[in-house]
């Protein structure tokens, strides 16, 4: 194989180069932010009207602890009664196992062609 | 300094290949140590907890346990390979050598990211440090955190600037401290010394495992956080004066110590704080250690506990700067990154424009975005790079079988750790779906862009054979 | 408690500090030293050496 002789990069290319990824980089932070699909919100699936700590499911111990962080039955209820949604449909773990498994599938299949090239300049052709 | 000859070819980091000035090789194992520990430690002080929320106390002990083993392999299969691929960029450089250029990138990015985004947390947890002292003593306004948080990144980014070996000698010391303080709370909490306040059995009575056995699966996203950035030993590699025998003791020891950091966290947090307190991160017990020395009563273990919390923050973002830097120092000097980057300090002997560079992209996330999605960001990213490592050394150990080449550690029960190490990393895969699954869709989105752009663009600028530095043979099947 | 905002005030004021030493800095040395000298360090000198070493 030819031996490749990489162009030299000015400096506005490169800093074009910087501009780029630093871009991507904040949208890929911001964009699902704005898009609001961040995060993922508890919410208090079964609110009780009038709190106590029997009703919030506390024993004496665990209110006395509540009680020693400077918390009410009223303060604490949402705390105390948030709960994490669980529930997924069987599409979207497909999607993920198949986006997983693709990214990784091609990120091999490209660094494997990439890395004969390297294999073949450094040690020369068999 | 001012008159020394950079020149020089006697001078450390020098070598026939034309390095006129190099990185300096001045560390030694505990250096190592302090640099792996120093930023994982921060996540017993902060953090963890989150898995407490997404499954219980008993579910976030067992994420602490199998995240512990996950753990272990990375540390494993990391001290093997990069006791014998010492160079800056860890396993970025490992990559490019063993699995390709274009994995190579990515993996870099995956660095950058995980402790870039972590450097973030750090800071804004250190403003919000500040503001619970300055509550303490009086002040009754609403303290702006953003100073505090610019100041965090400013005084580490400038440290590192100036030289290695004090940044992480300072590291050493601060994670020492903060380390100590989670064994003194253990001891005065837990009966061993003085009246224990430990009421585990009654604190989980009716609340064993509040999601079920789907919450054990869950809590293992934030399992990770126990460790994570154990990895970052190898970012050393060039500057450490032995590597072969200095990383893989310093990656070793720093797992143990974080092993018995974890359980210990877990044991007085939950034996003191209510699950739902524990767990909810924002609302709740920001940080538990801190939140554990409040209601032991004693004043002495409250400013202990403060102070551990806020050097473990420090020590945190300061490693973190040192190894993101590394890293895109390393991609820099290959031309994956415009060469600009691959600058070392003629004085200082640090890879300044990088550390420089990557001072305001931490602010844009420090100041810019919520908390828990900067760690979200920090984890998938570091959880990427898992999986490409069980995939690493199998690729390694079929290319270069044992005994072609001289490594400086050789892990053992190979395939078993690789393959542990893939399947618990599916496992936290679907933990981080349940709850963060659109996060994690658009994470791997944004490498797919990226790689497109590398492959037909930045890739032209790379120079092909001269990247493959080690001097190995050629590799089997090739 | 005036004193909070006057350590705000501080803080800002080093955060600018120790910017501006590092700025200055990055200035001086790019002009001081050529770019082929900054950008020398090569990959891999250690195990080069070593190797040359077992050669010698």
């Amino acid at each position: 194989m030819a031996h490749y002789k990489p162009p030299v990069q000015g400096k506005l290319s490169q800093l074009v180069d910087v501009i780029v990824l630093v871009a991507l980089t904040v949208g890929a932070l911001f964009v699902p932010l704005w898009l609001h699909m961040a995060g993922s919100s508890k919410t208090v699936p079964a609110p009780v009207a009038s709190p106590t700590w029997e009703a919030l499911g506390q024993n004496a111990a665990q209110a006395k602890q509540y009680e020693a962080l400077g918390y009410t039955p009223e303060s604490a209820h949402d705390l105390i009664l948030s709960r994490f949604d669980y529930s997924f449909t069987f599409g979207a773990l497909v999607t993920m196992i198949v986006v997983i498994i693709a990214y990784y599938v091609l990120m091999l299949k490209f660094s494997e062609a990439e890395y004969r090239d390297v294999i073949a300049e450094k040690f020369g052709e068999k | 300094m001012a008159n020394f000859d950079i020149t020089s070819n006697v001078r450390d980091g020098m070598g026939p290949h034309g390095t006129k000035v190099g990185l300096l090789r001045v560390l030694g194992p505990a250096h190592v140590w302090a640099l792996g520990v120093g930023i994982v430690l921060v996540g017993e002080y902060m953090g963890w907890n989150f898995a407490v929320g997404k499954g219980g106390a008993y579910a976030a002990l067992l994420a602490c346990w199998f995240a512990g083993i996950l753990y272990t392999c990375v540390a494993m299969i990391d001290s093997e390979v990069t006791s014998t691929v010492a160079a800056a960029g860890g396993q970025y450089t490992q990559a490019k050598h063993i699995v390709g250029p274009l994995m190579a990138f990515n993996v870099g990015l995956y660095l950058v990211f995980a402790y870039t985004m972590l450097e973030a947390a750090n800071a804004i947890t250190a403003g919000y440090l500040v503001s619970v002292v300055s509550n303490m003593t009086g002040y009754a306004g609403t303290l702006d955190q953003r100073p505090f948080i610019v100041l965090v990144i400013m005084f580490l980014a400038w440290l590192n600037y100036r030289g290695v070996l004090a940044t992480l000698t300072f590291n050493l010391v601060i994670t020492a401290v903060a380390f100590a303080a989670i064994i003194v709370l253990f001891l005065s909490t837990s009966g061993i010394l003085g009246g224990g306040i430990m009421q585990h059995a009654a604190l989980f009575e009716g609340h064993e495992l509040p999601y079920g056995w789907i919450g054990v699966l869950a809590a293992m996203h934030f399992g990770l956080w126990y460790y994570l950035g154990i990895e970052g030993t190898t970012q050393a590699a060039e500057e450490v004066r032995s590597p072969a025998r200095a990383l893989p003791f310093g990656t070793l020891a720093g797992i143990m110590t974080l092993l018995i950091a974890a359980t210990l966290t877990w044991y007085v947090c939950s034996g003191v704080l209510p699950w739902e307190f524990l767990g909810d991160g924002v609302s709740g017990s920001v940080a538990p250690l801190f939140d554990t020395a409040r209601l032991s009563g004693s004043d002495a273990l409250v400013w202990l506990l403060g102070i551990g919390t806020l050097f473990a923050t420090l020590a945190s973002a300061n490693g973190c700067i040192n190894d993101a830097s590394r890293a895109w120092f390393a991609m820099g000097r290959d031309k994956y990154l415009p060469a600009w980057f691959g600058a070392v300090h003629p004085k200082y002997r640090t890879p300044y424009r990088s550390i420089l560079f990557l001072v305001p992209i931490a602010l844009i996330f420090a100041l810019g975005a919520p908390l828990d999605q900067v760690i979200t960001f920090s984890i998938l990213s570091g959880l990427l790079e898992y999986t490409f490592m069980p995939l690493n050394i199998i690729l390694f150990r079929k290319k270069w079988p044992m005994g072609v080449i001289k490594r400086g550690y050789e892990h053992p029960f190979h395939p078993l750790p690789a393959i542990t190490l893939l399947a618990l990393c599916a496992i936290t895969f679907f933990a981080v779906f349940l709850g963060y699954g659109t996060q994690l869709v658009a994470m791997i989105g944004f490498y797919i862009v990226v790689s497109l752009w590398f492959h037909f663009r930045r890739y032209r600028f790379v120079d092909r054979g001269a990247q493959f530095t080690m001097p190995w043979p050629r590799p089997q099947g090739y | 408690m005036q004193t909070w905002n006057y350590i705000e005030y501080l803080a800002w004021g080093l955060s600018i500090l120790l910017g501006l030493y590092m700025v200055v800095d990055w200035v001086r040395t790019d002009t001081t030293y050529p770019e082929d000298v900054l950008t020398s360090s090569r990959e891999g000198e250690l195990e080069a050496m070593t190797e040359e070493t077992f050669k010698g």
